[in-house]
This record gives C-alpha cells, sequence and structure tokens, in this order.
C-alpha cells in the first residue's frame, strides 16, 4: 500500500504506521494532490480506509450548489459540512483570506466492511488553524 | 504604456498569489485489513 500512494500524483511521502493503521501522507510543495485518488488508491490496495483527516490551506467560496466550500487549488474545492466552525467562515467567503484549517474529509459509514472510494468528499472543519 | 502594464501585472499577481499559495498541506488516514 506505501509504494501503491507514493506512486500517485503530488505525494511526496507516505509514512505508514502498522501499530495504529495510521497512514501519513506529505504531498510534494508544489504538486496537486487528489484526496479522492488516495482514497480509491488505498482500497485497490486490499485494505479499507477508516477515516481521512487533511490540513489543508485555501480560500472559502461558494460552490455551483451554493454551499460553503474550501478551494484549494484554482479547479478543486471542497464542500464544506455545516457545523458551528463552518458558521465562523461564512463571512470570509469570496474575500482574499486565506485560511489554513484541520478537517475530516472522509469517514467510513458505520456498519459497512468496505469503504466506497467513489463517495463525495466533504470537508467537515475540525479546527481552524490560522486565518491569513 | 509601461505604466498600465506594470499595474496590470500586479493586479494579476495578487489575484494569482493567494490561490498559488492555496493547497493541501497533509492527509493522515486511518486504516484496518493492513497485515
Amino acid at each position: 500500500m506505501k509504494q501503491h500512494l507514493g506512486r500517485q500524483s503530488g505525494v511526496q511521502n507516505v509514512e505508514v504506521s502498522l501499530l495504529d493503521g495510521k497512514v501519513e501522507i506529505t504531498p510534494k510543495k508544489d504538486g496537486q494532490i487528489d484526496p479522492a485518488q488516495l482514497l480509491k488508491a488505498v482500497y485497490d490496495s486490499g485494505v479499507t480506509a477508516a477515516e481521512m483527516d487533511v490540513i489543508a490551506r485555501g480560500k472559502i467560496v461558494k460552490d455551483t450548489s451554493g454551499s460553503l466550500a474550501l478551494q484549494v487549488e484554482p479547479n478543486r474545492s471542497f464542500t464544506i459540512t455545516p457545523s458551528d466552525l463552518s458558521k465562523g467562515l461564512e463571512a470570509l467567503q469570496d474575500t482574499p483570506t486565506v485560511v489554513i484549517v484541520r478537517g475530516q474529509l472522509y469517514k467510513k459509514p458505520a456498519g459497512k466492511n468496505k469503504a466506497d472510494p467513489s463517495a463525495l468528499l466533504k470537508l467537515l472543519i475540525l479546527e481552524v488553524q490560522k486565518k491569513e | 504604456m509601461n505604466t498600465k502594464r506594470l499595474a496590470l501585472l500586479v493586479l494579476l499577481g495578487s489575484m494569482v498569489m493567494p490561490m498559488a499559495q492555496a493547497q493541501i498541506k497533509h492527509i493522515e488516514m486511518r486504516v484496518e485489513g493492513m497485515t
């Protein structure tokens, strides 16, 4: 799985902890990384992804459906799951302010043995680390 | 003419720079079924 993940576009380094099943992925500094592709790569390796958390830097925008989203690349944004923390970001929508957030992009649905790699990734904000 | 070009460059730069800095900085996953 480590080799499979390491071959994915935009991946700089992969660290796997067999003890607790934790996989840490460091993206390339200038690379574009696709979390959905990583989730699929894990699935293709024969293991199940239970959770995926990210630390991302981006701008708060409204997506095509009118929901709040974090735009991390010009053509990539993640819809933000409404929460108390996301309410605090609404005022930054379509402003030049850049935020750094820690959030959960994927969690395996309870009761399912296999993860669905095609599931829509929505960002549940866990922590707003910085506003610039 | 040069002033106009410079102003245009500054404007474009200010629009592009924040997005150039936007990125995913770290990803952490918890997986099951690993041997």
